[in-house]
């Protein structure tokens, strides 16, 4: 009697953990699918460009106060950090090379996408999530539109396009802001900080710190889309979907981050 | 027989579906534009149970039936956001059910549907919602969209609401944009998923002389899902004709004498009932007197 209640205890859990597996191999299915799919119609018409400009406004100039501050107070808190760690070493005055390579090719792009992720990722999902329990979606398709072509390729190309560009712009302000750490607080001449940077970057610098935005723009809006057109269960299933899409996508980018980097390294090495 | 005369918000107007029905009155009479052969549809649970029905050109049905019964399900399928798992359907001649997202766009055109709660697109402005089908085939200018959208508005007694967003319009009003939203584009079948419900009478009324208006005056096929009796009586009982310029509703007292709509209900995905309203009313199923009572 105990012995086949444990079995139908232990069944019960298996079949559990089998839906479950089948369950999250359905969404990564679905989830290429739907990649893929915004990709190819990138390149094939129709097209809408209405929609386009207006996603990377939101995605690049909405966001671009927290990537302002986010750069220049990673590059300033880099830069103290750094010059207590060189001190010991009596190196203070590579300080500015540091803070330069750290942020071009790591740094940039990861904060910049992570807090992307926060605002617009998040927003995509419950836009899409908010449209698919108010039947927007199946109006779109009714009326002859396609939700793919019409809401997710002018999301995958404002993140593709416009997190690099915001990148650029946290790079800059980071080294701006470590720079004048280095200036005020460190007593290190302007002159000597800029020229150390300048003399710090390297091509493959700047590839890697290109290179990775680019992919860490498609995860985030094509994990937002993806979350929001999966909604179900009304408001609470938006709420929902808002929340994985920020905990995936940053895990994504995160995870994305060492498999680029390892692959950048071997493809272009520091020199 | 009653009578009462019609009365729009603003400007209501003219019968808007005078052309486009070429292809419909070219076709046999006798040959349904809507055709379900023992459907079925499960997923953790079998939904549609083998459910067979056929539409009349020009005629209407009134599906009803409990929550979770599978009404909205029949919608979706015939309008290709379902797929079934099994059984065939045609829509206006042709089978739906292995078509493509590509190939469905075609049977689309030919439909005009009413979703629940209006579904209108929040970003968008009245006009904008209700044109928006017209704006992406592309075909028509600017200007003739306007117009187009215009009339329709006008159709629904929203003429002066063309600049508005959705989220300044009451539930009634947003109902009617979604009623010339479906219209806009001369459908020959039409599809009403609950349009009434949470609704006040009158403006319940509003809508089912609507849905009446486009029967009656341009021969709209239609597939009216509700659960609301007081409506589907009324779409079933009330007719409307257009007399010297203006439109009168003529309410029809005794339902043994109403034609060209018909009733079926729904229970646990099965059809429990087919029938004439009259026959509804006087059906002797326990469960139909339960749900008419």
């Amino acid at each position: 009697m105990e012995s086949s209640r444990s079995l139908a205890l232990v069944a019960s859990m298996g079949r559990r953990l089998f839906d479950r597996f089948k369950e999250t191999v359905l969404a990564v299915q679905d989830y290429v699918l739907l990649a893929a799919r915004g990709l190819a119609a990138l390149f094939t018409p129709p097209r809408y460009p209405r929609e386009m400009v207006a996603q990377m406004d939101s995605l690049g100039v909405g966001s671009l106060s927290i990537v302002v501050l986010t750069g220049m107070f990673t590059g300033m808190v880099l830069t103290l950090q750094s010059a207590a760690s060189l001190d010991a070493f009596g190196a203070r005055p590579y300080v500015g090379r540091l803070v330069c390579v750290s942020m071009v090719r790591e740094l940039g792009p990861v904060l910049t996408a992570l807090m992307v992720t926060g605002r617009v990722g998040s927003g995509m999902a419950a836009e899409l999530g908010s449209m698919v329990v108010t039947q927007q979606i199946d109006a779109l398709r009714v009326l002859g539109s396609d939700p793919i072509r019409k809401l997710v390729a002018p999301r995958l190309l404002a993140g593709i396009v416009m997190v690099p560009l915001l990148t650029i712009i946290s790079d800059t302000l980071g080294i701006f802001g470590g720079s004048l750490i280095g200036i005020f607080n460190l007593k290190l001449s302007w002159e000597f900080f800029w020229r150390s940077v300048g003399n710090a970057l390297t091509i493959n610098d700047l590839v890697m710190g290109l290179a990775k935005p680019v992919m860490f723009g498609f995860i985030l809006s094509s994990v937002g889309c993806h979350m929001g057109l999966r909604t179900t269960g009304g408001t609470q299933g938006v709420g929902l979907a808002t929340t994985r899409s920020v905990v995936v996508a940053s895990v994504l980018i995160l995870a994305s981050d060492f498999f680029m980097t390892k692959l950048l390294l071997l493809l272009f090495p520091v020199t | 027989m009653a009578k009462r005369r019609d009365e729009g918000e603003d400007g209501e107007g003219e019968s808007v579906l005078d052309e486009g029905q070429a292809e419909a009155a070219a076709r046999d009479v006798d040959e349904p534009v809507i055709s379900f052969r023992d459907v079925h549809v499960a997923y953790d649970r079998p939904i549609l149970k083998g459910v067979s029905f056929t539409l009349s050109p020009g005629t209407t049905k009134i599906v009803l039936g409990g929550s979770g019964s599978g009404k909205t399900t029949i919608l979706r399928i015939m309008l290709g956001l379902l797929k079934a798992d099994a059984g065939s359907v045609v829509v206006d001649g042709t089978e739906v059910t292995a078509l493509s997202e590509e190939e469905m766009r075609d049977v689309r055109l030919k439909i005009g549907m009413v979703f629940q709660e209006g579904a209108l697109f929040d970003s968008l402005t009245v006009g904008e919602n209700v044109g928006y089908r017209l704006i992406e085939e592309g075909k028509l200018d600017e200007a003739e969209i306007e117009a187009r959208v215009r009339e329709m508005l006008g159709f629904v007694g929203l003429a002066t609401h063309f600049d508005k967003m959705p989220s300044d319009l009451s539930g009634g009003q947003k109902r009617r944009v979604a009623f010339a939203r479906a219209l806009v584009a001369r459908p020959q079948i039409m599809f009403y998923d609950e349009p009434t419900t949470g609704l006040d009478p009158i403006t319940a009324t509003t809508i089912t002389d609507l849905i009446c208006k486009v029967r009656d005056l341009d021969g709209v096929s239609s597939i009216l899902v509700t659960h609301q009796l007081r409506d589907a009586y009324n779409v079933a009982r009330t007719f409307m004709i257009k007399k010297d310029d203006e439109y009168v509703t003529s309410v029809v007292e005794d339902v043994s004498t109403v034609e060209g709509t018909e009733f079926m209900m729904l229970r646990e995905g099965t059809v429990v009932f087919e029938g004439s309203p009259h026959e509804l009313q006087t059906s002797a199923d326990p469960y139909i007197r339960e749900f008419l009572s």
